[in-house]
């Protein structure tokens, strides 16, 4: 397997000036400013070989999209080395960008005032793409993202959820080698995001695309991904498989309980009492069900016993967390060294 | 190491016709809006040309130039500003200002050839649109609006091209400000404003106070309008129609090529806006 993408001791800082609040201080602003230096990326380093789906995940300001970013060479690092396909990204942009295919969640990149066939053919034209693999990127876009119904309508009358699948569909119709999704489903409903995510798979399995993705939304990862990188303030957290992301953080236990009939507030605070002194989340949000997180997977047994001795119980499971699960509580806890 | 291939010149030309068809395509949607647009700048024209009947109907000779050549020049300086409208300018800072250049960067064509291809396909439908204003002013002015010889409209067509790509250029350079500064807003109307006033839209040079009129002959506005409107008059002596073709390229090519350089300087230190 050769390298799809090499990074080494990647930084990106940038200054950003201070805003106050209020007229006089946006007067005063126009003779004297403070300025700040922010941290986006600081000492990155990491490889990703050809054909690897590999999710990039973080909170907000995490530096996701600055590293996305610099990966594709619209942004110049600060420090450190970045390759993508072999070049430095910002060196060889034109060239590199007929082998990547980039989407930024929220920025249409399709033509906005015409019909998305329109800009299809367009990209076909500047992308230079064969028409055997242009009949099946865009049959496959067509039928997997159901994008027929709304192929001759102009762009701009189109819904989010129309928009974002063209705008995917755009970005893989020249079958890159590799592929830059930033938030690909962000405002997205259920079925939507199903759909890309099964058109990401049949890509990756027809083309071997390398699919580097970030999302907030863990689902995708767990559908498309099989290595994770959890960046924090702009550092790498944790580099490696979803399965050792799950076993290294995974410390706590989730029991699903199924109740014959709902227990009202005296039994829930007696089975609370029974429990205390456990780190423990209630969830009795739906209707005969009772979701408990514990923190330890030492606490497991105690909260089950406590569980069938209050509440009549038609079923019950406890399972390790899931990944959204650790990974809020990894983003809650101030985020532990691996 | 993967070998990326350089798309060939062939499909870099190829790439560039669609966009320009596609840019056309986009323009033609808005058809309502922008024969709104071209009607009050016919309108506000046709006022200024009122005020320079006018002036010529107190004054019979302001200047070096005579009243039919005055008129017949400042409609065909109108129609070649209607040509060279660079909407791309307006298209540029919204995308910048909005973050939605990043995708616009990461075409195979280039971001200039991008632009440049964007602009060739507002200059399509300007096209279109100049045809009934030429039939308008004909109609308003008569003979004295067709070329001064066959040679002189193929010389005014290539002027125009050349004014064309200087235009682009100037857009081209101003427009990187707006990756630095926060809004590109103040700069394209200064360039708006230089063009209104240096490019001979008002009034051929010659008119102009002799300071100004050395201001603007070192400008490369005067090239975008003055010079194709006076070598589709037969203004331009023969013996000056080398040079001053030769200048028009020059500062076409100059523009471009430092609009590459600023870009390429923008792109080191710039940073993009919306995440």
């Amino acid at each position: 397997m050769s390298t799809a993408i090499a990074v080494e001791n990647l930084e990106k800082t940038y200054a950003r000036r201070k805003r106050r609040d209020g007229f006089w201080a946006g007067l005063r602003s126009y003779f004297s400013w403070e300025t700040e230096l922010v941290t986006a990326v600081s000492d990155l380093s990491f490889r990703i070989e050809r054909g690897e789906s590999v999710g990039l995940i973080g909170e907000n300001g995490a530096g996701k999209s600055t590293t996305v970013k610099m990966l594709t060479g619209i942004l110049v690092p600060t420090g450190g080395r970045v390759e993508t396909l072999g070049v430095v990204p910002h060196e060889q942009r034109r060239r590199l960008s007929q082998s990547i295919g980039v989407v930024f969640g929220q920025k249409p990149q399709i033509l906005w005032d015409i019909p998305a066939r329109d800009s299809f053919r367009l990209l076909k034209a500047m992308y230079r793409v064969p028409d055997d693999v242009f009949r099946f990127t865009y049959d496959e876009a067509v039928e997997r993202l159901e994008l027929a119904p709304f192929l001759d309508t102009p762009v701009r009358l189109l819904s989010l959820g129309q928009r974002m699948r063209c705008d995917l569909a755009a970005a893989l119709l020249h079958a890159p080698a590799v592929a830059f999704l930033d938030e690909p489903t962000i405002g997205l409903d259920v079925l939507v995001k199903e759909r890309v995510r099964e058109h990401l798979v049949e890509m990756r399995r027809r083309f071997g695309t390398t699919i580097v993705l970030t999302t907030h939304d863990l689902k995708d990862i767990s559908a498309t991904c099989e290595r994770l990188l959890v960046l924090d303030r702009g550092k790498l957290l944790y580099d490696g498989s979803r399965q050792g992301f799950e076993a290294r953080y995974a410390e706590g236990r989730t029991l699903d309980v199924t109740l014959e009939s709902d227990a009202d507030a005296p039994v829930r605070e007696l089975l609370a009492r029974d429990v205390e002194g456990e780190e423990l989340t209630f969830d009795w949000s739906v209707p005969r069900r009772l979701r408990v997180e514990c923190a330890r997977a030492a606490s497991a047994p105690r909260v089950t016993a406590s569980v069938l001795k209050h509440l009549a119980v038609a079923d019950l499971s406890v399972h390790g967390a899931e990944l959204d699960a650790i990974v809020t509580r990894l983003y809650r806890v101030g985020k532990a060294a691996p | 190491m993967t070998t990326l291939k350089a798309p060939s010149a062939r499909q870099l030309l190829h790439g560039f016709v669609v966009l320009a068809q596609k840019t056309a395509q986009t323009k033609l949607t808005y058809r309502l809006s922008t024969v709104l647009t071209l009607l009050a700048s016919v309108t506000a024209y046709c006022v200024f040309l009122l005020v320079w009947l006018e002036v010529y109907r107190r004054n019979p000779h302001p200047g070096p130039v005579t009243r039919s050549e005055m008129l017949s020049y400042l409609v065909v300086a109108f129609l070649v500003n209607s040509l060279l409208v660079m909407s791309f300018e307006v298209r540029f800072l919204q995308r910048v200002r909005m973050g939605l250049v990043a995708g616009d960067l990461l075409r195979p064509l280039g971001f200039m050839l991008f632009q440049l291809a964007q602009a060739t396909g507002d200059l399509l439908v300007n096209a279109l649109y100049a045809a009934p204003i030429y039939a308008v002013g004909y109609w308003f002015v008569g003979p004295a609006l067709l070329p001064a010889s066959a040679l002189s409209a193929l010389l005014a067509v290539l002027s125009v091209g050349l004014g064309f790509l200087i235009a682009f250029g100037v857009s081209y350079v101003i427009v990187q400000a707006s990756f630095v500064l926060q809004s590109g807003y103040g700069i394209f109307f200064l360039r708006a404003s230089l063009h209104q006033v240096f490019s001979g839209l008002s009034a051929p040079l010659v008119m102009f106070p002799p300071s100004l009129r050395a201001l603007a002959r070192v400008l490369p506005f005067h090239h975008e309008i003055e010079t194709p409107a006076r070598l589709w008059l037969g203004l331009v002596p023969a013996q000056e129609i080398p040079r001053v073709l030769a200048e028009q390229a020059a500062w076409a090519f100059g523009l471009v090529a430092a609009g590459e350089l600023i870009f390429s300087a923008v792109m080191r230190r710039h940073q993009l806006q919306g995440g």
